[in-house]
């Protein structure tokens, strides 16, 4: 019974990656798709330092990175027929090559966590970045370098040229990828990682060194992160230096920070929000990337643990079968903040927007007239004192969801 | 007795500041020997230097004939040494029954393993289960231990110090901060968990220390003035000056 619930998880994971395609199927979501699971293995791995191993990491793309140039080389061997393997092999050599890298950063960078470790690791992502475009032949220089991943031994009769072919391969990487990142939580090594994390002064003096327990941290996440870098050369066919430089560490953070951090689910939450708004919203605005970093910033003040620390806070009203209560409630704060993110969004867009009609919503504004601008700031301004009014509501509604009746279990 | 654990001439400078002036003392395998003396005497600091929270400036510190000092707080703890801290030290956001588990993971020869899954442990984990039971805090067994009550919290301190079956314990002021009936509770877990162990202890009240150690030595002023059995530390007229009588006359 615990057994089969314990798995009904993994189940729904495993049938929630191979059913998608058959919901999503048009070319653009088959390619977020993919985009997903790259991300989701990348984010796990950022957790295992961030959120497992309290190393706050400003180089991850690094592994990813490395991980995925070696990749490519790997098909350009492949095409060149200087070694003969099928390409679904390809993320196993980003991960040994991320592995070696973190193995070798690792020596020095785990000695310390805190600021010395994101100093560190804020440094070499910017080596091996600038690095990356002085020795061109083998990174390519700006332009990168590409591959063809249709070559070398069918597998099992497929050769991988179409985009659903991929997915279908990262589904499975990423599915074997997410049980090894979960199991290694649970061996004593990714214990006593939480541990150093909470203390690790008192690790020491139970017998742990606390730089050895950061460094086989360090070293599953850079595995991990370059069995991502492989997925993505596999996807992409190509790899440029902007995929291990501080953009890309900067997006895994906040995609393991805007998931949640404390829970083993936030990044892949955190991944697929993040895919999502890259790929949709970047359609429909050009300041996507300011609305991101909105909402990084309301994420780290009123969510510290992430959208799924979002999720775990209804528990107790989930158990207490009151969540119900909570639905009005939601509404009736819900209704007004999203008039009032739209005002503001409007806002924004008309601010940036240098046409003479600005669409927005259905609506044709004119955002060359005192009047549009005069309403929208007067739905900002009433939409938010809604909100703040109806927030006292909201928190009563929550105590009352979540009261813990006197029971005989209960503490005295 | 065999000696367990040898401090000879040890020393301690922080800066010019001499804390610890040379101590020499010799623990014998079995006892319970406090260590009492004023407030800044220095008492913290001989444990950290034995720990290996801080290197000593001179002198050796040997545990079951080898040499200690200067040896990182790992080294020291795989050899059987165990301690616990003043302030509560804790791993708060884990467990109270993971707290315990991870304070067993290294002499249970797990050491670095990430091929063992701990919940298929049975025997680890039932180790785990008993130090919780000795402690009382079985029933809190899941609990955030960073969310337990202070005496509670004092519990897991001491249960994190045992757990490992270490040969020698140190304890610092294992019951400070406590209220009477908490101490007591406390006293008689710490008797019954050290049973068989070499026990050394920091603590200011006198009673207690009275009750539970074989052996008294009386650190001031970083230098030890005496060591001896609990009735003629009461009788010895340097102690007496130096320490009982401060709490005598201020009593």
């Amino acid at each position: 019974m615990g057994l089969i619930k314990k798995l009904s998880v993994w189940i729904g994971y495993l049938v929630a990656l191979l059913v998608a395609p058959l919901f999503f199927d048009s070319i653009l979501a088959i390619s977020i798709l993919n985009q997903m699971t790259i991300a989701i293995i990348f984010a796990l791995s950022y957790n295992m330092l961030l959120g497992q191993g309290g190393m706050l990491s400003f180089g991850h793309a690094v592994y990813f990175g490395l991980g995925g140039f070696l990749a490519v080389h790997a098909l350009i061997l492949i095409e060149h027929e200087t070694v003969f393997f099928s390409i679904t092999f390809i993320p196993a050599i980003g991960g040994i090559i991320g592995l070696l890298a973190a193995v070798f950063i690792g020596s020095f960078s785990t000695r310390k966590a805190g600021t010395v470790f994101a100093m560190i690791s804020l440094g070499i992502g910017e080596l091996v970045a600038s690095s990356s475009l002085i020795f061109s032949d083998f990174f390519g220089g700006e332009a990168g370098i590409s591959g063809d991943r249709t070559f070398g031994p069918l597998f099992f009769g497929f050769d991988f040229a179409q985009n659903i072919e991929i997915y279908y391969l990262s589904a499975v990487w990423v599915f074997i990828a997410t049980i090894f990142m979960y199991l290694f939580t649970q061996t004593p090594a990714g214990r006593m990682a939480n541990a150093v994390r909470e203390n690790p002064e008192r690790a020491e003096f139970i017998g742990y060194s606390a730089r050895k327990v950061r460094f086989i941290s360090f070293c599953a996440s850079g595995l991990f992160a370059g069995i991502a870098g492989g997925l993505f050369a596999l996807n992409y066919e190509f790899i440029t230096e902007e995929n291990l430089n501080a953009i890309t560490s900067g997006r895994v953070l906040l995609m393991a920070y805007i998931g949640g951090l404390g829970y083993f689910i936030g990044p892949i939450i955190g991944a697929v929000i993040l895919t999502l708004m890259n790929s949709l919203l970047s359609n429909y605005s050009e300041l996507w990337m300011l609305y991101l970093g909105i909402m990084f910033l309301l994420t780290v003040m009123f969510l510290p643990k992430g959208f799924a620390g979002f999720i775990m806070m209804h528990q107790t009203a989930w158990v207490k079968g009151s969540l119900k209560q909570l639905a009005v409630p939601y509404l009736i704060t819900g209704i007004p903040a999203l008039l009032f993110s739209t005002a503001c969004v409007a806002i924004i867009e008309m601010s940036a927007s240098e046409e003479e009609v600005f669409h927005y919503l259905g609506m044709e504004l004119n955002p060359h007239s005192i009047f549009t601008w005069v309403i929208a700031i007067i739905i900002v301004v009433a939409s938010f004192y809604a909100t703040r009014r109806s927030l006292l509501q909201l928190a009563n509604a929550w105590e009352s969801a979540n009261e813990i009746p006197d029971s005989k279990d209960s503490e005295s | 007795m065999s000696i367990i654990l040898s401090l000879n001439n040890v020393r301690k400078n922080f800066g010019a500041t001499e804390i610890i002036r040379g101590v020499s003392l010799d623990i014998k395998r079995g006892e319970k020997h406090a260590i009492i003396g004023p407030n800044g005497a220095g008492k913290s600091t001989l444990y950290h230097l034995i720990s290996g929270r801080h290197n000593v400036t001179s002198g050796t510190i040997k545990f079951k004939d080898k040499e200690i000092q200067n040896k990182p707080p790992f080294e020291i703890a795989r050899l059987g040494l165990a301690r616990s801290f003043q302030v509560t030290n804790i791993f708060p956001r884990l467990n109270v029954f993971e707290n315990i588990r991870c304070a067993l993971l290294w002499s249970n020869d797990y050491r670095y393993s990430f091929w063992h899954l701990l919940g298929k442990q049975t025997e680890l984990n039932e180790k785990a289960m008993h130090v919780l039971e000795q402690i009382g805090l079985k029933d809190k067994a899941l609990y955030p231990s960073g969310e337990l009550a202070y005496a509670q919290q004092r519990a897991l301190e001491l249960g994190i110090a045992v757990a490992s079956d270490a040969e020698l314990i140190m304890l610092d002021e294992p019951v400070a901060g406590m209220s009477h009936s908490e101490a007591e509770n406390a006293v008689e877990l710490i008797k019954r968990i050290t049973q068989g162990k070499t026990l050394i202890m920091v603590e200011h009240d006198m009673n207690i220390v009275f009750d539970v150690a074989d052996r008294i030595s009386v650190l001031v002023y970083g230098e030890l003035i005496a060591t001896d059995e609990p009735k003629n530390i009461r009788a010895n007229q340097k102690v007496q000056e130096a320490y009982l009588g401060e709490v005598a006359t201020s009593a």
